[in-house]
């Protein structure tokens, strides 16, 4: 029953992401993951990619900004990249505002915005 | 009575038109009848006045909606208001009636008789009329709102990177929806990282409107890319203030000019002359 | 009536199966991308409330057609506490899960329609419908 979602390592970037839509468990054990990876990797960055996915409620978006924070913590820096305009539209009219996110339009877009971050 | 005043009436239904559009040229701040070319107005008053004698000449029920359209959509079209319609209705009543009286068909001893003929005759008119004014000019609104929402809030690419979209006019709460899934879907699709909101052709910026700006551009900076507000005029900064709307998230330039300047600079390039 | 759709609200999973039913009935009912999303995220909210909260329930969907306009209503009803002051439930920000506060304020802005009967030791059904455009 429990799917995982792949976290990949790329020099110092972890790239998850994320095809197909997140029950409660999933986001709970991939945020779990997460920082174990960064922990035993000491990677310091992180793309998550949400091109597949089509709603963000609060709950996800609770366990996303969690993530953000988390990482944070640990020294790494977070780009979300692919969010679609109607998930978008959603978060901002539900009032998750995401504030101190990195985004980028996509992958390749986040990865250069990302190693841009780390060089400064 | 009735055979013999429509008798009258279309005998001398040239003289009427002539007296009537006479009246109709000293209304105040009146336009149609000065500044229309003169076979137009020829026209559009025949027009008027056989729909005015429709229901005598070819009997109660010969007011046909489709001749009421015609004829309103047309009026509307030349700008008529409905004032100035019920001012036409209330000259040609006169007008007839002063003729009638001239021909002797309106006598001191049938006035009590006639005048009941005479209201039964314009009275139904007039009501047709101004309904279908109304229900005319609520289609034309309508149509106005349409057009309003397919023109509004076109995302624009201009140079690779970076996109405007020129808001132009009022923005209400259904407009902002369609101006913000507009950005984004254009924003995604154009590659964009840097979009400018062009105010210029806002008139007006209250705390709503401000409201749903900060929102559109919150929601461009989740899908990846930078929204800036351009085109701040002097008052719009002055309202902006007053009302304590904090904008200080925002990147804003007065002119989209600067704007554009700004937005090459993020995405590391500019504007150089060739040699 | 056969417009109607419903689904029982237990276990985490339920809420998963909820808007996987309200994504297919918004897309069916012609529902652009965007109102799919706020259809969807609306249900999943609606849903874990009633997860959260009452622990089981119900989220139903119908299908509406009324004097040429068409749309959906989400009604989500449960037997659960009920809630003891509906304004401050509906103020942004509030919250006694620790979760975002997003919840009801937020669904009802996501829909057009929003209407929240409650009653202390009875339940709670709250409805929101969405015009398609």
């Amino acid at each position: 029953m429990n799917v995982r979602i792949p976290i990949l390592k790329l020099d110092e970037v972890l790239i998850v992401s994320i095809q197909w839509e997140l029950d409660d468990q999933t986001a709970i054990q991939f945020q779990e993951d997460l920082l174990n990876k960064m922990h035993e990797t000491t990677a310091r960055g992180v793309v998550i990619d949400l091109t597949s996915i089509d709603f963000i409620d609060s709950f996800i978006a609770k366990v996303l900004g969690d993530v953000i924070s988390m990482s944070s913590l640990m020294g790494a820096k977070v780009v979300i990249t692919g969010i679609q305009p109607a998930v978008a539209i959603t978060l901002i009219e539900l009032g998750i505002r995401l504030e101190n996110v990195m985004t980028a339009l996509d992958l390749e877009n986040g990865l250069t915005k990302l190693r841009r971050e780390l060089e400064a | 009575m009735n055979s013999k005043m429509r008798t009258v009436v279309n005998e001398h239904m040239d003289a009427i038109i002539e007296k009537w559009i006479e009246l109709m040229k000293e209304e105040k701040g009146e336009r149609f009848f000065h500044f229309m070319p003169q076979h137009l107005v020829e026209k559009t008053s025949r027009e008027f006045t056989a729909l005015m004698t429709s229901n005598i000449n070819e009997g109660e029920s010969a007011l046909n909606d489709e001749r009421l359209d015609d004829f309103t959509e047309k009026v509307i079209r030349f700008g008529w208001s409905i004032k100035f319609v019920n001012k036409a209705i209330d000259n040609f009543a006169s007008v007839v009636f002063e003729m009638l009286e001239d021909q002797e068909v309106i006598t001191e001893q049938n006035l009590r008789i006639f005048m009941g003929v005479f209201t039964g005759w314009i009275n139904p008119l007039r009501e047709s009329i101004i309904e279908a004014y109304a229900v005319k000019w609520e289609q034309t609104d309508t149509l106005q709102k349409v057009a309003l929402q397919e023109l509004s809030a076109s995302l624009i690419p201009v140079v690779d990177k970076v996109s405007i979209m020129p808001l132009v006019g009022t923005i209400d709460t259904e407009r902002a929806k369609l101006i913000m899934e507009n950005l984004l879907e254009g924003v995604v699709q154009q590659r964009a990282e840097v979009v400018l909101l062009d105010i210029t052709g806002v008139p007006v910026v209250d705390t709503m409107v401000a409201h749903h700006i900060i929102q559109a551009a919150d929601a461009v900076r989740l899908v990846g890319a930078k929204c800036m507000l351009v085109g701040i005029r002097p008052e719009i900064a002055q309202t902006i203030v007053a009302l304590g709307i904090n904008l200080s998230d925002f990147t804003t330039t007065s002119t989209l000019r600067r704007g554009m300047q700004e937005a090459l600079s993020l995405t590391n390039r500019e504007i150089v002359e060739v040699e | 009536m056969d417009n109607r759709s419903s689904v029982e609200i237990f276990t985490e999973w339920d809420i998963v199966a909820a808007r996987q039913l309200g994504r297919n009935e918004a897309k069916n009912s012609g529902f652009g991308t965007v109102d799919q999303a706020r259809i969807t995220t609306a249900i999943s909210e609606l849903a874990r409330n009633i997860y959260l909260y009452a622990g089981k329930g119900k989220i139903e969907i119908d299908r509406l057609s009324t004097d040429g306009m068409k749309g959906m209503t989400i009604i989500a009803s449960d037997e659960g506490p009920g809630i003891p002051d509906l304004r401050k439930v509906m103020e942004d920000g509030f919250s006694t899960s620790g979760g975002l506060g997003a919840g009801m304020p937020g669904v009802k802005r996501l829909m057009d329609d929003f209407k929240v009967e409650s009653e202390v030791g009875k339940g709670t059904i709250i409805t929101a419908t969405k015009w398609l455009r």
